[in-house]
């Protein structure tokens, strides 16, 4: 079963006067339980196809299935619904609401879902734990480390049960060894969770954690490089 | 360096353009408020005191001591035309009568009234006091000892008297004797004043000497200013033209009428209540904005203050800001209340309730503020003033900074 | 309404973000609504007095008289004692209190002096629920019926006529055949008021023994009418004019004294207007501090966006925020108003401008009063207008692309 499918997606974005080629007919296909990594220069467009992929941007022209649903023609708060209920984000910085505690943070989503409090509890409770982070539930993030932090973005992405977890560039602001640590854990959610995790990154090390990498270039997927079946 | 200064200012205000607007714009409508009310109050109180003063009381007036208060007959000032003469002359202005009163019992044919009446110089009269000029039946006096008298418009009505019918006087004379006469309604005034168009005539000063058994002497002198301020100069003037016996006084406007210069200020001291609540306001916003302002800016100031420049300086540089935006504020306020304040004076400004307030103060139905410099300047130069001491504690706070702690500041 | 409790705590952990600003923003509003509070309740005191000495010095809430008597208020204009239809609407409920008068211009002579006053002959027993005079007498007595041949003049004009308690004066007034008519009276009491011009403009005598000295019969000048509530005298005038039949006027106090009724009508919209404009300056501020959080929190603002949250929930949170400062900062500007109100309750001497009070109508001291709607449409106005006022901001927070809100360096 395919979790994310692309057929010939297009985007061209304009900056000021210079039209920019985002995606140039991009087709792509990711299995369920699949753990890939797109690589690209900066600018090769893995961020706009990560965009579109997770319904925060509409491509030009194409179709995007995400989990048997297709959303490239869906509205702004339908897709808003898709992306509370089906996708879970990580980004590269700025993952977590100030106000809020560690443990806020997590189950904020949920609440949104209206997920009841007990069962909050105990979910984020667990994955605070999966996450190497308990008993850390209820600091704020200015009271915690770079990668303390990622890891309640990640352990906010994974707790709603996502059918895909997006992730931006999430090593960069850390240093090599909390960036190992952060895609091993990657790896366990895949293997324990079965959540598909597509990564975006031009870093060597990232990649090294994949089972597939999608090498793009100017919009264009240029190289599907597999290591394992996925 | 100022002129860096400057433009580094200026320059400041406008990396927030919404924030520096929002601010600006509080001081504006402030402004405009000001300006307009502050306007219109000023406008508004010398209007009712020229019509007040026209209407009766004058500038000044020579009277007896205790007369003001005592009202009594034989309160008098002797030889009282005479004396009237006399300041004409020395003053080189005609603008001065003589008078005397009584209160006295007016018969027509059908009704007798009590009121006061009013002996006066039918030549001087129409220039120390508006009522001559509204008179709008007939014609006012001629002949100082004419037996004739003008009455208002409502006592003509209640009298059922007018131009031409008989009408009986009788009273009190100076020495507490009876005092009687008939007199012939010659003209009738209309002063818009309930008071006045019921219970107040006036006849011919020699007339009513005769028949008070005044001799030649009468109540007051009354004498009118050419300006409201130069009453105080004048009234000294005055005392210095007295007769060195005489046992005279020379009272200025606000001593007869006291409660027309306090009931002036009770007005302007409660607005002014609610000017300070909306400048204190504006303040707080510019404090507001400032103290933001300051505290955005921790990172670069830090750097800054180690690149060897003052705290002092830095300070300045604020309290500059605060200026630009609070003359910014200030000019814009002083055109759009200005415009506001020509354009009403041209239309005309009423608001419910006002005619009848404006009765009670002779004061016309509909105000048209008056274009003065006070009036524009006053609350918008307060409200910079206000605005400039506001920015003292976000400048002050750059004293306290720490080179090196700021700078680490997180962004 | 999980929603809403998001939203709520939220809203409320933004607020103390930045607690300088939000401190300052609230002492902004705690000045703003308790000026509005106080003055409102300085001016409604002012002229709730105003009214009230005006009533009740003389024509009670509602008046009847001869058409003609406005205009010529003489004893040519006189009407018939109640009787009948009226009478049985003068004592039927509505009615708290009523009195017939004659009242005529008429000339007082002491030995020293003489002046113009205005008699009022009155039904003693009756005109003790209705005027001032019954509780003002500093010296002497007041009257004892109607036939007591006694006076009752003020303190300024007995020192102005240079006589006193127990001595002699002579009244003359006109009568129905235009002669005039006079007679000695002794002066049994002497009374004080508030406002001067009473003081030395009225003079009261027994009803009875003014119309004996006039030749009226028993004819009167005016019936005065008081009601419960000087406020709402609709009803009651309505009433007593369908009762009184044609041939008198009816007037209500608002239409007798024109100047006093319109003070009714301009305090309302003088509060209003001074409500709108503090609030007005003090939404600057509120926009100005709104704006302000959601430029500092695009970011954030777009990472939930892209989580999921919709639009009006952003929307909404921004003017949650809004609504708490403005609550947090009325709910201490209320109380703090009532904290100053209620020692000043006694009364703020104001007799340094006296007399200029006076021309104005009002006594020299004021007396605040707190009235509940003020209250209430003070909180109310700016609590709607400040909702308003912070949806300009909200939207367009909720207008953001999450993308180039997350993007953004």
């Amino acid at each position: 079963m395919n979790s994310v499918t692309c057929k010939q997606l297009c985007k061209t974005y304009h900056q000021g006067d210079i039209e920019v080629i985002g995606l140039d007919h991009v087709d792509l296909e990711i299995n369920e339980g699949g753990f890939v990594c797109l690589s690209a220069p900066s600018g090769g467009g893995k961020t706009t196809l990560l965009n579109a992929i997770g319904g925060l941007d509409t491509p030009d022209s194409g179709e995007i299935w995400l989990a048997g649903e297709q959303i490239d023609k869906l509205g702004k708060s339908e897709l808003a619904r898709m992306r509370l209920n089906r996708i879970g984000f990580v980004f590269q910085a700025y993952n977590l609401i100030p106000v809020l505690t560690a443990r806020e943070n997590i189950e904020f989503v949920m609440e949104v879902q209206g997920v009841p409090a007990e069962d909050r509890e105990k979910r984020s409770t667990e994955i605070l734990a999966e996450v190497g982070l308990e008993g850390l539930g209820d600091r704020r993030p200015a009271q915690m480390s770079g990668g303390q932090q990622q890891r309640v973005a990640v352990a906010r992405a994974i707790v709603s049960k996502p059918a895909l977890v997006l992730a931006d560039e999430p090593t960069a602001n850390l240093d090599s060894h909390t960036a190992e640590q952060l895609m091993e854990l990657f790896v366990e959610l895949n293997e324990h969770h079965g959540t598909t995790f597509v990564i975006a990154t031009h870093d060597q090390r990232v990649m090294r954690y994949a089972k597939r990498v999608i090498h793009m270039l100017d919009g264009k997927v240029v190289e599907d490089e597999r290591r394992d079946v996925a | 360096m100022t002129n860096i200064t400057f433009k580094l200012a200026w320059r400041n205000l406008w990396r927030r353009k919404r924030r520096t607007w929002l601010t600006v714009g509080a001081m504006v409508f402030s402004n405009i408020i000001l300006v307009f009310l502050i306007s219109m109050q000023l406008g508004m109180y010398g209007m009712m005191i020229e019509n007040t003063l026209r209407a009766q009381t004058g500038h000044l007036q020579i009277q007896a001591p205790g007369y003001k208060d005592e009202l009594k007959m034989r309160q008098v000032v002797p030889e009282v035309s005479a004396l009237a003469a006399g300041i004409r002359r020395e003053l080189g202005s005609d603008v001065v009568s003589a008078r005397a009163s009584a209160f006295a019992l007016v018969s027509s044919a059908e009704r007798s009234y009590g009121l006061m009446i009013s002996g006066v110089e039918p030549e001087y009269e129409a220039r120390v006091s508006s009522l001559p000029g509204l008179v709008t039946e007939g014609r006012f006096l001629e002949d100082s000892m004419a037996e004739e008298i003008v009455i208002g418009s409502v006592l003509s009505r209640n009298l059922r008297a007018g131009v031409g019918d008989e009408l009986t006087i009788i009273g009190s004379g100076r020495d507490g004797s009876f005092a009687a006469a008939v007199v012939t309604v010659v003209g009738i005034f209309e002063s818009g004043a309930p008071d006045m168009d019921r219970s107040f005539a006036e006849v011919p000063l020699g007339f009513f000497q005769d028949t008070f058994y005044m001799d030649d002497a009468g109540h007051s002198v009354v004498i009118m200013s050419p300006t409201l301020i130069g009453v105080g100069a004048l009234k000294t003037r005055v005392e210095g033209l007295l007769p060195a016996d005489a046992d005279l006084v020379v009272h200025d406007w606000d001593t007869l009428l006291p409660g027309l210069k306090q009931s002036i200020q009770a007005d302007f001291v409660s607005a002014w209540f609610m000017y300070g609540i909306l400048i204190v306001l504006v303040a707080f916003s510019v404090l507001n904005t400032q103290l933001m302002s300051v505290l955005e800016r921790t990172k670069e100031f830090g750097i800054t203050l180690s690149l060897g420049v003052t705290p002092g300086r830095l300070g300045r540089l604020v309290l500059l800001e605060s200026s630009l935006m609070g003359a910014i504020g200030l000019i814009l306020g002083m055109v759009f209340g200005g415009a506001l304040v020509l354009w009403l004076g041209h239309t005309g400004f009423t608001y419910p309730g006002l005619e009848e307030m404006a009765g009670k103060f002779n004061l016309p139905g509909r105000i048209y503020p008056q274009f003065s410099a006070v009036g524009l300047l006053m609350g918008p130069v307060i409200l910079l003033l206000a605005s400039m001491a506001a920015s003292i504690y976000p400048a002050l706070r750059i004293h306290w900074l720490e080179p090196v702690a700021a700078m680490r500041t997180a962004e | 309404m999980n929603q809403f409790k998001i939203v709520l705590r939220l809203a409320w952990r933004n607020l103390w973000r930045n607690h300088r600003r939000t401190l300052i923003m609230i002492a902004a509003i705690v000045i703003g609504a308790w000026s509005m509070i106080f003055m409102t309740a300085l001016m409604r005191g002012m002229v709730d007095d105003m009214i009230a000495d005006g009533i009740g010095v003389l024509p009670g809430h509602v008046q009847i008289h001869h058409p003609d008597y406005r205009d010529d208020p003489t004893i040519a204009n006189v009407i018939a004692p109640p009787t009948g239809e009226l009478l049985e609407a003068l004592d039927g409920p509505g009615v708290v209190a009523w009195a017939t008068r004659v009242r005529v211009p008429a000339v007082i002579s002491s030995e020293r002096d003489t002046r113009g006053v205005t008699l009022i002959g009155i039904e003693p027993d009756r005109e003790h629920d209705i005027s001032f005079v019954a509780g003002d007498i500093a010296e002497g007595e007041f009257l004892s019926s109607r036939d007591d041949r006694g006076l009752i003049v003020g303190r300024k004009l007995v020192e102005k006529l240079d006589t006193g308690l127990d001595k002699r004066v002579v009244i003359m007034s006109q009568d129905q055949e235009n002669e005039i008519a006079d007679r000695g009276f002794r002066i049994v009491g002497i009374f004080e008021s508030k406002l001067a011009q009473y003081e030395e403009g009225f003079v009261f005598a027994g009803e009875a023994v003014i119309q004996e000295l006039l030749g009226v019969g028993d004819a009167i000048s005016e019936v005065a009418i008081l009601g419960s509530d000087y406020r709402d005298v609709e009803d009651l005038y309505r009433s007593i004019e369908a009762a009184a039949g044609d041939g008198v006027e009816v007037l209500p106090w608002n239409e007798l004294d024109t100047y006093l009724g319109s003070m009714l009508a301009m305090m309302d919209g003088f509060v209003i207007v001074f409500i709108v404009v503090v609030f007005l300056a003090l939404s600057f501020g509120l926009v100005n501090t709104l704006v302000m959080a959601v430029f500092e929190r695009v970011r954030e603002i777009g990472l939930m966006l892209a989580l999921g949250m919709t639009p009006r929930t952003i929307l909404a949170q921004i003017v949650t925020e809004s609504v708490l400062l403005l609550m947090i900062g009325l709910a201490i500007g209320n109380v703090a108003a009532i904290a100053t109100i209620e020692p000043l309750k006694g009364g703020i001497d104001v007799s340094i401008v006296g007399e200029g009070m006076e021309m104005m109508g009002a006594s020299s001291v004021l007396y605040p009063a707190l009235y509940l709607k003020d209250i209430v449409m003070a909180n109310l106005i700016v609590i709607v207008l400040g909702f308003f006022a912070s949806l300009s901001p909200a939207w367009r927070a909720s207008r953001y692309d999450p993308i180039r809100a997350i993007t953004k360096v």
